[in-house]
């Protein structure tokens, strides 16, 4: 790819990049959230078109017009957000993407189909169901069926984008092991991640993206963690830590008892939690998505009712599915889907920042528009909000300020329980520096936090205690010092116990 | 050389404004070239449209009667789909106002003059009626997640069977029963005096009467606004409208709103109800081929979707559909095509619609081999 | 045994049941790939009455007029259903406003009204229209006599579709491109699946059927035209379409259950069978049991897994963003 530039309304997102990788190797292309990883790999992929630029594949100039052409040409990609049909089964799937072969045909088979998804799960260790439907797989088996639809399609180009976010640390490494024997074939993966560690371990060279330009391409024998990182960032930047603090014997604020709730399909989601957080105290729940975690969120917050258990702040037992009881007991609620739930997007800046407190603030049946707007200048420039104005829609903002909207919304009031859900997922990184910081501040003037994060650095870095979510149960972490443990955890297994899930 | 379709960062202001009046110029052009393969003259038949709309001795006395049911169905329709709540069902819930407010009108009114008590009496009845026409839908979708379109709509048929019923097939309160003609041809009992309403008459096109029930929609339509914009009530259904999940974090008791917003709804369209016993035809008016024929209720989505649900524009744009109506009956005959009012409003809903996108996004043109972008030029709006 | 009500039940039921069978397919297409069109009574009405057009106009033989009849509606159809796809598709305008907009348009008062009043079709009876196909020995075979073999051709050409629609569907490479659209656009896109192609064209399927369907009424059920024959049929079939789950055979069960229903309120007054307000109870009767229906339908859980398409009424854009 040479010179490849992309322009959105408002940001350069690629600019003048040169990128190559080679057959045979696996190539990782490193960068923060927002530094234009994904957007090049969407013009590699035929979604996008570039503004300038143009592609080669071996040798030859190309020009994607559509992902249908990419495909054809070998390129593939497993996204972040998997492109897969959640009714159909796995054989339909991979019946839908091909045409070359045997499924060019007019009428279908797709159990012909299903015994070369026997076949190609055996060969690259990536087992996974043919009749099973989509929704049925858990995230990491889902991950399974895209990278299998790759290898059907026979991919001479194969891009992962952020593909261990959705894995235990077990799975990553025999992720990992996948891919390095799919290069040893002569394909070429590309590896899009934004984590060092990641990038040490499964790559042959990498390529550092920063704010849309390439700042260096190294092979990665010869780069350290610290000389990727300050490549990547631009300068040192000191990660959060969480300070060991002595909490006392305080009694717990936020009591939660043999909980359950059911999730969307109406299964249980959260199956018989118990926790207690302290005031001041950081409690971050780890797993893979998919596991409750969000179900448990919603539930405490009161917009999920629970079927069965209790749930106290300071004692008081608050009532199943009532987020106004719970928001008025004090429990905040950050959730992990900004835009279409911690936000209205259509409405204004100023009217979501009421979106929770707007019948306090009403005078009767009336808003209180004027007294409104101040509020939300106040808060903008408390919160430091990068805002044209009280009046601009929601939808317009970027990820980090209105993550910042809702951290000023939810830190309003009387603040005892604050619940985070990836806080700062998709964000860079000082809008991340800053969240960390506002949910330390929260723990330290006494509110008990429970953060649910899919990203283990995170979790390392702010917690007091680690307990870890896998289907829907919790179990606490002894050692939180323990990568091991964590991850063995995550898959639902308890360590010191010999027998496999 | 390539499209594309770029999102705006804010809609301009103007465009507010320009996207419905330039839909009703396209409608109009468009609906010139079918008149044309077909035999007319569009130039005689836009100017005899607009006499007879507006112009005319009379005219405006006969829109208003269009107008005034009009605007009271842009209203019910625009409170409701504000809220993506997609009410189809206003002209059934007009019906029923009507039953319920000519029957108030029949057992309180009696002698006299026009009576404020039996007035006010007729317009709670109306409303009441719609909006418990409207609550049937609206229970159906807060407690049983079904889709609101359909059952409303479906309804209105069943409410049009019940309105022909109570007058052309039994012999029910509604209906006329003395007099010689009653047996041969079945009308609705006429009002008493008391419940006829009273209109203000201006010394304009030698006397023109404005209803009381255009004071009425007017009313409504403030009350709406207010309800709205500055209402907790209002800011709920727009958050409910915008986004469930958001409205649930909100702490929005979701079914009430529901429930709340298909009743205000209906209470407006059976409002209009009452409104077209009392100002119009001083009786229940059963029959299929007079009030259920004319589709007011499916006109006034056109009317709320033109205003874009704001309600001052509803009765704005209602009073100009209306004045089309009202040609379009007036001058119904050999020379003039039936059926050509419907197809002008939907051509305009469909501008309308289209051009909705202009004011969403931008239209741009640029060459692809060259590094230079053409200014960012917007397809005009479809006006020719 | 062929005069009991039961009887002429069913096999009117087959025959009211076909234009609401030949909609709901139409619909049930373009919803499959996500589109839903609202404008289905308008598509039928236009249908309606340019078939009829056709049969007064054209002077051939019997077969060779209805059979052009057909194809003229199907087309007057299409293009009714092109205006919404435009919007819809291209334009990303909001899709239940412009199915009523289309409905407004080519309806009662609308487009179909001009073009039947413009061209003299009123109050005229048909110059041809379709009769039982079968000999009349087989006809009056007990039972299945009037239901399966007393019908007209229109009928069978039904049967045919269902089944074709249904193998298309489930059996077919383009058919599961449809249903990947339908459910994941995003999905079906990135496999290279050209998701506006897909929508257009089963939005057009969809008018064509509605065009077939309302030139059923014309020219097979009551051989005439008036201003808004269907009465709400097109409504009752998109209803259908929810109430089949979305799938061809049930459409057929339903169309006919609901045929059955608007037959019922004639068949009684025949009879002389009187049950209270019997006009009101049974011209109602097929809009209420569809509003039950979809009650039950909607409300249990099953309707999570043998639901609508996921992104059905969802504008498609491939985002650049």
């Amino acid at each position: 790819m040479r010179e490849i530039t992309k322009r959105f309304p408002g940001v350069v997102a690629n600019d003048g990049v040169d990128f190559e990788a080679a057959g045979g190797e696996v190539h990782a292309l490193l960068g923060e959230n927002g530094a234009g990883k994904t957007t090049l790999s969407h013009i590699l992929t035929g979604l996008y078109h570039a503004d300038e630029g143009q592609i080669f594949l071996s040798g030859e100039p190309v020009a994607f017009q559509s992902p249908r052409d990419a495909i054809d040409a070998g390129v593939c990609m497993v996204h972040q957000h998997f492109r897969l049909v959640e009714r159909f089964t796995v054989a339909e799937n991979l019946v839908l993407g091909d045409r070359r072969g045997a499924g060019r045909r007019f009428r279908i088979d797709p159990r012909a189909v299903e015994s070369q998804v026997r076949e190609l799960g055996r060969r690259y260790h990536l087992p996974v169901d043919p009749h099973a439907r989509i929704w049925q797989l858990s995230v990491g088996e889902q991950q399974r069926v895209e990278i299998l639809n790759a290898l059907y399609q026979d991919a001479r180009v194969l891009i992962l984008d952020e593909p261990t976010a959705v894995l235990t640390p077990e799975e990553s490494e025999t992720l990992f092991t996948t891919l390095r024997e799919i290069a040893a074939e002569g394909r070429t993966v590309i590896f899009i991640s934004h984590k060092l560690h990641e990038v040490k371990a499964v790559s042959d060279r990498v390529t550092v993206l920063r704010a849309g330009k390439v700042i260096a391409t190294v092979r990665t024998t010869d780069a350290t963690p610290q000389s990727l990182a300050s490549l990547m960032i631009g300068h040192d930047v000191e990660a959060t830590q969480r300070t060991a603090r002595d909490l006392g014997g305080e009694g717990a604020v936020l009591e939660v008892r043999d909980v359950w709730a059911d999730g969307d399909r109406g299964a249980p989601a959260v199956k018989g939690i118990s926790l207690a957080v302290r005031a001041g105290e950081i409690v971050a729940v780890a797993g893979v998505a998919g596991n409750g975690q969000r179900e448990l969120a919603e539930t405490i917050a009161g917009v999920r009712p629970s079927t069965k258990g209790a749930i106290r702040v300071d004692g008081r037992l608050l009532k199943r599915g009532d987020v106004r009881a719970a928001f008025d007991a004090g429990i905040r609620y950050v959730p992990e889907d900004r835009l279409g739930t911690g936000v209205s997007p259509s409405l204004s800046l100023a009217m979501n920042l009421e979106l929770r407190s707007y019948r306090e603030s009403s005078l009767g049946p009336f808003l209180r528009l004027r007294r409104m707007r101040a509020n939300a200048e106040k808060a903008i420039e408390e919160f430091d909000i990068r805002a044209p104005g009280p009046d601009v829609q929601a939808a317009n903002l970027s990820g980090g300020n209105l993550q910042k909207v809702v951290i000023a919304r939810e830190f309003s009031g009387e603040m005892k329980v604050l619940i985070a859900a990836s806080p700062t997922r998709g964000l860079d990184v000082s809008a991340v520096a800053t969240v960390h910081s506002y949910l330390l501040q929260a723990a330290g003037r006494g509110t008990a936090v429970l953060l649910l994060s899919e990203d283990l650095d995170e979790i390392l870095a702010l917690n007091d205690r680690i307990v870890v979510m896998y289907e829907g149960e919790l179990s606490e972490v002894v050692d939180r010092e323990s990568i091991e443990e964590i991850g063995l955890r995550m898959a639902g297994e308890t360590p010191g116990s010999s027998d496999s899930a | 050389m390539r499209i594309s379709v770029e999102q705006r960062l804010r809609r301009p202001r103007w465009l507010t404004v320009a996207v419905p009046f330039g839909s009703v110029v396209f409608a109009f052009l468009v609906a010139a070239v079918v008149l044309v393969a077909t035999g007319h003259d569009p130039v005689s038949t836009y100017h005899q449209l607009f006499d007879a709309a507006f112009l005319e001795k009379q005219s405006i006395d006969q829109t208003l009667i269009v107008a005034t049911p009009l605007a009271f169905m842009g209203l019910a329709a625009a409170a409701a789909f504000r809220m993506k709540l997609y009410n189809i069902g206003a002209e059934g819930q007009m019906y029923l106002g009507a039953i319920t407010g000519a029957a108030a009108g029949l057992y309180l009114g009696g002698r006299g003059g026009p009576s404020a008590f039996v007035i006010a009496a007729m317009v709670v009845a109306g409303a009441a009626g719609g909006a418990g026409w409207a609550l049937i839908p609206g229970v159906l979708r807060a407690f049983f997640r079904t889709n609101e379109i359909l059952t409303s709509l479906l309804l209105n048929y069943v409410a049009g069977l019940i309105l022909t019923y109570l007058i052309f097939e039994s012999e029910s309160y509604w209906r006329q029963t003395k007099g010689f003609n009653a047996t041969v041809f079945p009308t609705g009992k006429p009002l008493p005096h008391s419940a006829v309403w009273p209109g203000w008459t201006l010394h304009v096109q030698g006397g023109t009467t404005i209803p009381l029930g255009a004071f009425f929609a007017l009313l409504a339509a403030a009350v709406l606004w207010l309800l709205y914009k500055r209402t907790r009530f209002g800011f709920e259904a727009q958050v409910l409208g915008d986004s469930q999940r958001a409205a649930r974090y909100a702490g929005v008791r979701m079914r009430r709103k529901i429930l709340a917003v298909m009743a205000v709804s209906g209470a407006i369209a059976g409002l209009g109800g009452a409104s077209q016993v009392g100002d119009f035809s001083h009786a229940l008016d059963g029959d299929p081929n007079g009030l259920q024929k004319i589709g007011y209720g499916y006109t006034g989505i056109v009317v709320a979707a033109l205003g874009r649900y704001n309600p001052f524009a509803a009765v704005l744009i209602a009073f100009l559909l209306g004045g089309l109506e009202n040609a379009g009956n007036t001058l119904q005959g050999p020379s003039f095509p039936a059926g050509l009012v419907g197809v002008i409003q939907g051509i305009i809903l469909f501008s309308a619609l289209g051009g909705e996108i202009l004011s969403r996004h931008r239209v741009r043109i640029t060459r692809k081999s060259t590094h230079v972008t053409a200014a960012p030029a917007r397809a005009p709006e479809p006006a020719a | 045994m062929n005069d009991s009500l039961l009887v002429v039940l069913i096999a009117s039921g087959v025959a009211y049941g076909t234009p609401l069978l030949f909609a709901a397919l139409g619909e049930l297409l373009a919803e499959r790939s996500g589109v839903l069109n609202l404008g289905v009574e308008g598509m039928m009405l236009v249908g309606a009455v340019m078939g009829f057009w056709t049969v007064e106009r054209v002077h051939a033989n019997t077969g060779l007029t209805l059979a052009l009849a057909i194809v003229i509606a199907a087309v007057a159809g299409t293009v009714m259903a092109t205006i919404h796809a435009f919007l819809v598709i291209t334009l990303r305008a909001n899709q239940i406003v412009s199915g009523l907009a289309l409905t407004i348009f080519a309806g009662a008062v609308g487009l179909s009204s001009y073009l039947g009043n413009n061209l003299k079709l009123a109050d005229v009876p048909a110059a041809h229209s379709f009769h039982t196909l079968l000999p009349k020995g087989m006809q009056n075979l007990p039972v299945v006599g009037p239901i399966l073999f007393g019908q007209n051709i229109l009928v069978y050409a039904s049967w045919l579709c269902v089944i074709a629609v249904g193998l298309y569907l489930s059996r077919t490479r383009p058919g599961l491109n449809v249903r990947a659209v339908g459910e994941s656009p995003a999905a079906a896109d990135t496999m290279g699946i050209n998701v506006t192609a897909y929508r257009y064209a089963h939005t057009l399927a969809g008018g064509a059927f509605a065009g077939i369907a309302g030139a059923t009424i014309t020219l097979a059920i009551t051989p005439q035209w008036v201003d808004g024959i269907t009465y709400g049929a097109g409504w009752i079939a998109i209803a259908l379409v929810i109430f089949a789950f979305w799938r061809p055979e049930l459409c057929l069960v339903g169309a006919y259950f609901f045929g059955a229903l608007q037959a019922l309120a004639p068949q009684l007054q025949a009879r002389n069978i009187s049950l209270g307000p019997t006009v009101l109870w049974s011209n109602s009767l097929p809009y209420v049991m569809t509003v039950l229906v979809l009650v039950v339908v909607s409300s249990g859980t099953a309707r999570r897994r043998l639901g609508a398409p996921a992104a059905l009424g969802v504008a498609y854009v491939r985002e650049e963003h």
